[in-house]
């Protein structure tokens, strides 16, 4: 009967996964019919506790460094509006890197909270009037597994001829791999007219 | 034990033939004191130990008795036991009237007898909890009080807000009915919880596998039907208050239900009201992403709630007729953990969160259900009608401060219909309609037909898009024949065909955004979704056979199952506020099909009852949230784009069980599940679906004595659950590590005079252990599951005559 069951898992992979363990337990039991439970019992913790992976699937996700030098932007620093900055991020991926985005929007309600261990000093809370908004989405070259960006992004210093609000701004970052694992960086930034 | 085994063969009996000239037949009826009819009564003729039940009018027959002197032990649950001694030495009728006995209502009709048999006919695999299981696990919710049984668990969103997961499917893959009618909500959103009032829920059937057959669309992953059935006897009135209690969370619940029966007209009414504080978790803090944020005293932010519920249900029963009203207002408000509000880390103000661990803050939902049922069951010679009506209004709200993000103006415009900080409303109105017959063919087949008809008009509103506005119209026909071919053996042939119609409306942004971005001051307000019109029809089909023998019973079960894509997976584009995903729907998606094969094999001795329920499970087209490496520029903050996509599917896995009697007041128990899944095709191929839940399995000791000092029906138990780590995952997903936690519970009826009071007591997470559970909405945010929890349940029955 056990046998019969295992043959269902024509797949080679699949053989050393933990379920079928009990099955033929379970039927070793009936046939000793009620002498003795610890068998089962006993089987039925291999079942649990026998649970190693062996899929082939990617599970990893790629991650976002900011931790080297010339890094930018890191958290608590400042970008001048009416100037261009360069995104200086390194990114890796085990398998292949997908693409990544930029974020940066107001933060002066303090909404938002960097994701990173390290506080910054906010100024006190205000409306806004006229923020700055970036939302944009960048692609990598196929077939990376590290990449370090390149990107000059230049900030206006107006908008339809009115100055861009000074202030605490989120400056939120999105990287995935080919596989659709994702990470996200969210930081503190200051933008300031120089 | 072996009087399920005997009445079961007494049902088979009745398609007796006169052998042996010289024995003879007793027949005759049960009534109750109005001399209404009582089906399912047991009947046991001693000293030969044979017995019968009750028809469904009433009538039993047992035959093939030798001239003799018997005692005749007549009885029903909620009613007196009638014991006459009856002297047969001819063909004899005898009509049993019994009378009603003084117990609580909680008691009448659903009994083990029912459950047994009920899974014995069906050839899908079933469970069947009563109103006592339920309170003696009473969890957060009524789903998580259900997740004792092998093969169902829960996605969990804070204490309160649970939906039920069949064998790892869940979602629009699992119908929900009460009374008969299909609960419609907005099941899609792994944030809502199931609005139903856990008192008012008499006993509930949980059908583990693919049930298109009775059910239609959605039922691909299986049913919990939950049914309100029971009777009044005649003439009688009474009540039940419950109290409940919970250390965790600090909830305190009451439910107060009023019941009469005056001759033919009953009614029941209902008032439940529950409070409950901020959940509390055996950690400081919670880590999002790198941001670690400190929790106030253990307290998981805003994650309070209340619940207040009013049911009045009148009816009328007569000879072979029964219909019922009910109408049911279910309300609910409960917060969302308000660090973590779509995901990303926000900042919240500690000093008005903190202030109280009862109120309830921004971000919080609101839900409002209601509904109105007719029930009608008229029963005419061979032939009986069920009619189900219902209409059912569920407006959802979905509230939190402000936050202007993608190009949304950073200041909210005060020109706008809606209020700034109602971030989605779905306000959605259904109509259903069954129909069934049934037909004893002969008195081995029994023949049923059915039709099932449902509109939805489903509308939006709130600063957020993610589905559209839409009207759905599903018609289905259904014919199944039931034959019990030899005494242990009856097959079952099932075949429906299903057409729906579902057409979405386009909805345009009320703020504009940059469409080109070389261009930024080309201003456009974009077109979100467009009108769909599509149409569907399906046909499925089941086949079953059922086996039970003396201490054997084998069930195997073949069919074809489907469901219609629903607005969401046709017609989503917009940021899942609770996940911070950007959720793109596809128009083009085919209605999912699904096979399955499933059985059940179970041996059941005096002291020793094992099952197995395995199944195997193919889609050829599983309709799935992709999460892809895209990224979009429109709305929220650049987020990752997961796009509705199909691909094909296996699933296997299946339930044990296993129980033994290992002393007359002990018995020890193991329940376990496990459910491997895989996708064949797509871009996921080799991966498993979303939410898999991991294996595990309970292993219970359970002290029973029918009187232990001044309490009754005395019960005191142990669960040692072990869950295995989950390391099959999917994007966007985290391995969950397996997890070990004990529970407890003790309890029983005290009698203080004629006064019965009913107490369960539990204790959840006994060693306070740190775990993640794998299939939680928190999960990925690292919030961990709740700490011990404390809960008890008081019942107070009283009843009278008029």
């Amino acid at each position: 009967m056990p046998k019969l069951k295992l043959k269902l898992l024509k797949n080679k992979k699949l053989k050393a996964r933990q379920g079928y363990f009990y099955l033929p337990a379970f039927f070793i039991f009936i046939d000793m019919k009620r002498k003795n439970i610890l068998v089962l019992l006993a089987s039925f913790m291999l079942f649990a506790s026998a649970c190693s992976d062996d899929s082939e699937v990617d599970s990893i996700k790629p991650t976002i460094d900011i931790g080297f030098t010339n890094a930018f932007p890191n958290n608590c620093d400042t970008i001048y509006f009416g100037e261009s900055f360069q995104l200086k991020l390194r990114f890796s991926d085990n398998a292949e890197l997908g693409s990544y985005s930029i974020d940066i929007h107001n933060n002066f309600d303090h909404h938002s909270h960097s994701t990173e261990v390290s506080e910054c000093d906010l100024g006190p809370v205000k409306e806004p009037v006229n923020p700055y908004v970036l939302i944009d989405d960048y692609s990598i070259p196929q077939g990376l597994k590290a990449y370090e960006t390149n990107l000059t992004i230049s900030v206006p210093a107006t908008n339809e001829g009115v100055l861009l609000d000074e202030g605490d701004y989120h400056f939120y970052i999105s990287l995935t791999d080919s596989e659709g694992w994702s990470v996200q960086k969210g930081l503190s930034i200051k933008m300031l007219h120089r | 034990m072996h009087k399920y085994i005997i009445l079961f063969l007494c049902i088979n009996i009745l398609s007796f033939s006169a052998i042996g000239q010289s024995n003879c037949v007793l027949e005759g009826m049960v009534v109750d004191q109005n001399n209404q009819v009582l089906p399912g009564a047991s009947l046991m003729l001693y000293p030969i130990k044979k017995g019968g039940v009750s028809d469904r009018n009433g009538k039993f027959e047992i035959s093939d008795l030798p001239k003799d002197t018997y005692v005749i032990e007549i009885s029903f649950i909620g009613y007196n036991t009638l014991v006459d001694t009856l002297i047969i030495n001819k063909n004899t009728s005898y009509n049993a009237q019994l009378t009603v006995s003084n117990l609580s209502l909680s008691e009448v009709l659903i009994t083990d007898n029912y459950a047994e048999q009920r899974k014995r006919e069906e050839a899908l695999s079933i469970e069947i909890v009563s109103d006592d299981d339920l309170k003696k696990n009473l969890g957060g919710s009524l789903m998580n009080s259900l997740e004792r049984l092998p093969g169902v668990t829960t996605i969990n969103i804070g204490s309160g807000q649970s939906k039920p997961v069949i064998r790892g499917l869940g979602f629009n893959r699992v119908v929900v009915v009460e009374n008969n009618i299909k609960h419609e909500a907005q099941q899609w959103g792994s944030d809502h919880g199931l609005e139903i009032d856990q008192y008012a829920v008499d006993n509930i059937e949980v059908i583990k596998g693919p049930a298109s057959l009775m059910y239609g669309s959605d039922a691909i992953g299986g049913v919990i039907n939950m049914k309100n059935s029971k009777l009044p006897a005649s003439d009688t009135f009474g009540g039940l208050v419950d109290l409940t209690g919970k250390s965790n969370n600090e909830l305190l619940g009451t439910s107060v239900s009023l019941y009469g029966r005056k001759g033919k007209f009953f009614a029941n009414a209902r008032a439940t009201y529950i409070d409950y504080g901020d959940y509390k978790v055996p950690v400081d803090s919670v880590d999002i992403y790198s941001y670690r944020a400190p929790l106030y005293k253990n307290h998981l932010r805003n994650t309070a709630g209340y619940e207040k519920n009013l049911h009045v249900s009148l009816g009328i029963a007569q000879d072979g007729f029964i219909s019922k009203f009910y109408v049911s207002s279910v309300n609910s408000k409960s917060g969302f953990f308000a660090n973590a509000h779509g995901l990303e880390p926000r900042n919240v103000d500690t000093d008005l969160h903190d202030k109280s661990n009862r109120d309830i803050n921004y971000p919080y939902q609101k839900v409002n259900h209601f509904k109105l049922i007719n029930t009608t069951q008229y029963e005419w010679k061979k032939l009986k009608f069920d009619l189900d009506l219902g209409f059912q209004r569920n407006f959802r709200q979905e509230w939190s401060q402000y936050v202007s993000h993608g190009y949304m103006p950073a200041v909210f415009p005060d020109t706008l219909a809606f209020h700034s900080d109602l971030e989605r409303e779905f306000e959605k109105f259904v109509y259903s309609g069954n129909f069934k017959i049934s037909y004893q063919l002969n008195e081995k087949t029994e023949m049923f037909f059915g039709v099932n008809s449902e509109f939805h008009d489903n509308q939006i509103d709130g600063r957020g898009f993610i589905i559209p506005a839409y009207e759905q119209f599903t018609l289905g026909g259904f014919a199944l024949v039931r034959n019990n071919f030899s005494e242990k053996s009856s097959i079952q042939f099932g075949i429906r065909y299903d057409y729906g119609q579902i057409e979405t409306t386009e909805y345009q942004d009320w703020f504009p955004s940059p469409v080109d971005e070389n261009q930024p001051t080309n201003l456009q307000y974009l077109l979100r979704a467009e009108n769909i019109d599509r149409n569907f029809s399906n046909l499925s089909w089941s086949l079953g056979y059922t086996y039970n023998a003396e201490n054997w019973s084998f069930k195997a079960n073949v069919g074809k199952s489907f469901r219609m894509p629903i607005a969401k997976e046709l017609a989503a584009n917009g940021v899942n506020y609770h996940r911070f995903s950007y959720e793109v729907g596809n128009a083009d998606l085919s209605p999912e099909k699904s096979y399955q094969f499933d059985a059940g094999l179970e041996y059941q001795s005096k002291k020793l009852t094992v099952g197995i329920s395995p199944f195997i499970n193919y889609f050829s087209n599983y309709i799935y949230l992709n999460p892809t490496s895209e990224h979009d520029r429109l709305y929220g903050n650049g987020n990752q784009v997961y796009y509705y996509t199909e691909s094909e599917v296996i699933r296997y896995g299946g339930e044990i069980h296993a129980y033994y009697d290992l002393l007359e007041n002990i018995q020890l128990g193991l329940m376990g599940e496990y459910v491997y899944s895989e996708q064949l095709s797509g871009e996921k191929k080799g991966f498993t679906l979303p939410f898999s839940p991991p294996a595990s399995a309970i292993f219970s000791a359970k002290y029973h004595k029918s009187k232990l000092g001044l309490i009754k029906d005395f019960y005191f138990s142990v669960d040692y659950r072990l869950t295995a780590s989950q390391n099959e995952i999917v994007p966007p997903e985290k391995t969950t590590d397996g997890y070990q936690l004990i529970k407890l519970g003790l309890g029983g009826n005290i009698e203080m005079g004629k006064q019965k009071v009913n107490i369960s007591m539990q204790v959840h997470n006994l060693l306070n252990t740190k775990y993640f559970n794998h299939t939680s909405f928190y999960r990925l945010i690292n919030v961990p599951e709740p700490g011990r929890n404390f809960i008890i349940n008081i019942s107070i029955p009283f009843s009278g005559y008029f």
